[in-house]
């Protein structure tokens, strides 16, 4: 191989997008605007959900169980308490359900007449070894967003733990100990920025690869190239080292942008993620190719983009992880290369894995790309 | 035809070594599909020579030439060029294709095009400025170097293709249509140019459909159903056909070649 006649190829490839601005424009902006939509809708938290809170609780001698935890509960973000109906109004609870009802509301909390009463009742029952009832907290939400449902849920959870726990001094007798052996403080946009990442790359050097080599092909540059001493081998290398080079960009971009915008966290080494996105890139751009002589021309080039693209946006734990995946389609999941590439990046920069752990990843994306190449430089061989 | 006529040709001798062939073919063939293009062709052109293709559409110039230079893999027969067989890929560094297509890179300039087939051809850059230069000015474009090709009319498109096809200063040229699409008043230039490469010992094979120009050539063959019908200088090829011109001549012989 050559390296001269190599990089001739590299050259041109990336001088003629040099010279479509729309198109480095599209290369630099979509991962960008990818990452911050994906991360902003994804990577916040649930806030400021409207609910109404009933306290009907008449208390008992040692004050209103209910005021305290509505008191915890103006303390969250995750709600924002737009009215609070007290036992005044009989009909507080038909008022506050019909909120909900017509959409001006997410959920309405509601405590009962006796709830402090039967609280108080509970505990000293329990104090003397008796059964207890609990009591109730009443929950309407209007569910349509399970994570809305899920946010207020738990922030009510929370509220209830925090009071018993602080004025009632009773510790529940089991508690959970976590410890984070990885991704200490990691939020969901940790997770799924090495996923954008590896989609990125992976969508941009196929297309650009398979449109390429069916302009390549159907306007006769392509038969030229092999009237001169390139190889074959040395044509696929190029375009390789040309694309790979624009997946490379994109992921700087993505990482940048990610740890600007979202403060994403880089345990290991940034290096070995854009080596693992690289090779990623390498080897889409070979399958480009290879598609690339199924096409006559761009139109039919551009429908081979979906049937590539969504197996492995859904199935390569991009947004999901690969445990959501249902049994019978994860042999699929275990085909794709981008499977590979995002749990590579995804060890690396969250687990903070070198090498030496990643080695099987890195490993199967070598192979992958190797693979391509060498079918793309081979069907090249073979098509006089 | 025969040998003998055609080693009366005089084409400036090239010295030793330079000496023979630039392309013998022997009993060539292509089929596309049970479909014949070239059909036992013999050919041998000598270095140092302007050889012209002509024939109607179909006749198999252009799948003869693809052969040549490595692109098609022909069905049976044997060729040599430049003393080297083409039954493996071709990659003689010192021939020179311009196919009939366009098949050049309308999203690069002018100069990145003749920058990449230098690449290809490994030209050593110093060289390789020199010798844009005066393939610029030749082909009438040195104000353009930096334009996307895809922003020049269609005749210069043309020109730069050639351009191409020139850059590395192939021994042996093959031009498939060199000078469709170009004004008359360029042709005339090409053609210059052409003769002013003959006399420094290169080969040129082309293929034209105009007759004017094929007059130009020192050997001319004739291409009919994918084989040679006739071949020799053009005097000779209307003198034999007592034709006035070389399109009658054609005809005399297509006739020929008919019975």
């Amino acid at each position: 191989m050559n390296m001269g006649r190599t990089l001739s190829v590299s050259r041109k490839t990336l001088r003629s997008l040099k010279h479509d601005r729309r198109t480095v424009g599209f290369l630099v902006l979509m991962p960008l605007v990818l990452i911050a939509l994906f991360g902003y809708t994804f990577g916040g938290d649930v806030k400021g959900v409207s609910v109404i809170i009933v306290d009907l609780d008449q208390g008992s001698p040692n004050g209103s169980i209910a005021s305290s935890i509505i008191n915890e509960l103006k303390g969250s973000k995750t709600l924002k308490i737009v009215e609070e109906l007290g036992p005044g109004g009989s009909d507080a609870k038909t008022y506050a359900l019909d909120r909900i009802k017509d959409g001006g509301v997410w959920a309405a909390i509601v405590f009962d007449e006796n709830f402090s009463r039967d609280v108080m009742a509970a505990l000293s029952n329990l104090r003397h070894g008796l059964p207890a009832l609990p009591s109730t907290v009443h929950f309407h939400v209007d569910a349509t967003n399970p994570n809305i449902a899920q946010a207020v849920y738990g922030e009510i959870q929370r509220s209830v733990q925090i009071v018993i726990v602080s004025e009632y001094h009773l510790v529940p007798p089991i508690a959970i100990d976590e410890d984070r052996i990885y991704g200490e403080g990691a939020e969901f946009i940790d997770f799924f920025a090495p996923g954008v990442m590896g989609l990125a790359a992976m969508m941009v050097t196929f297309m650009l690869s398979i449109i390429s080599f069916v302009h390549e092909r159907t306007t006769g540059t392509l038969e030229r190239l092999l009237t001169t001493p390139v190889t074959e081998g040395e044509i696929v290398a190029g375009y390789a080292l040309a694309f790979g080079f624009v997946g490379l960009i994109q992921s700087l971009v993505i990482l940048t942008t990610a740890v600007i915008l979202f403060q994403i966290q880089i345990a290991g080494s940034a290096l070995l993620a854009l080596l693992i996105i690289f090779l990623l890139g390498v080897g889409n751009q070979g399958l480009g190719f290879l598609l690339s002589s199924n096409a006559k021309n761009e139109f039919q080039a551009v429908q081979f983009m979906p049937i590539i693209l969504f197996p492995s946006i859904l199935l390569a734990g991009v947004f999901w992880p690969l445990e959501a995946v249902p049994e019978f389609l994860r042999p699929i999941s275990y085909f794709l290369p981008l499977t590979y590439a995002v749990d590579g990046t995804r060890s690396v920069m969250i687990r903070g894995w070198g090498i030496d752990h990643v080695w099987l990843q890195v490993t199967i994306l070598v192979v992958f790309a190797a693979a391509m190449l060498l079918l793309s430089a081979y069907s090249l061989k073979k098509r006089r | 035809m025969n040998t003998d006529r055609r080693s009366s040709i005089a084409g400036p001798l090239v010295s030793s070594s330079g000496e023979g062939l630039a392309v013998c073919a022997r009993r060539l063939r292509k089929e596309f599909d049970g479909i014949v293009a070239v059909s036992g062709l013999d050919l041998r052109i000598r270095r140092s020579v302007l050889y012209g293709l002509i024939g109607p559409n179909g006749s198999g110039k252009t799948t003869t030439i693809k052969m040549l230079v490595g692109l098609l893999v022909p069905s049976s027969g044997r060729a040599e060029v430049l003393g080297k067989s083409i039954s493996g890929r071709l990659k003689a560094p010192s021939v020179g294709y311009m196919p009939q297509e366009l098949a050049v890179y309308p999203d690069l300039t002018v100069h990145e095009n003749l920058d990449l087939f230098a690449g290809l051809h490994s030209v050593d850059p110093k060289t390789f400025e020199d010798k844009e230069m005066s393939l610029l000015r030749m082909i009438d474009l040195e104000g353009r170097k930096d334009s996307l090709v895809s922003q020049l009319s269609g005749g210069m498109k043309h020109r730069v293709s050639l351009a191409c096809a020139l850059i590395h200063e192939p021994e042996l040229l093959f031009l498939d249509e060199p000078t469709v699409g170009v004004d008359p008043e360029l042709r005339v230039g090409f053609w210059d140019y052409f003769q002013r490469l003959k006399s420094l010992g290169r080969t040129i094979v082309l293929t034209t459909h105009y007759m004017d120009e094929a007059v130009r050539c020192d050997v001319v063959g004739m291409m009919r159903a994918g084989t040679l019908i006739a071949e020799g200088t053009p005097s000779e090829l209307m003198a034999s056909a007592s034709a006035s011109s070389l399109e009658d001549a054609f005809l005399y012989y297509a006739r020929g070649a008919l019975d």
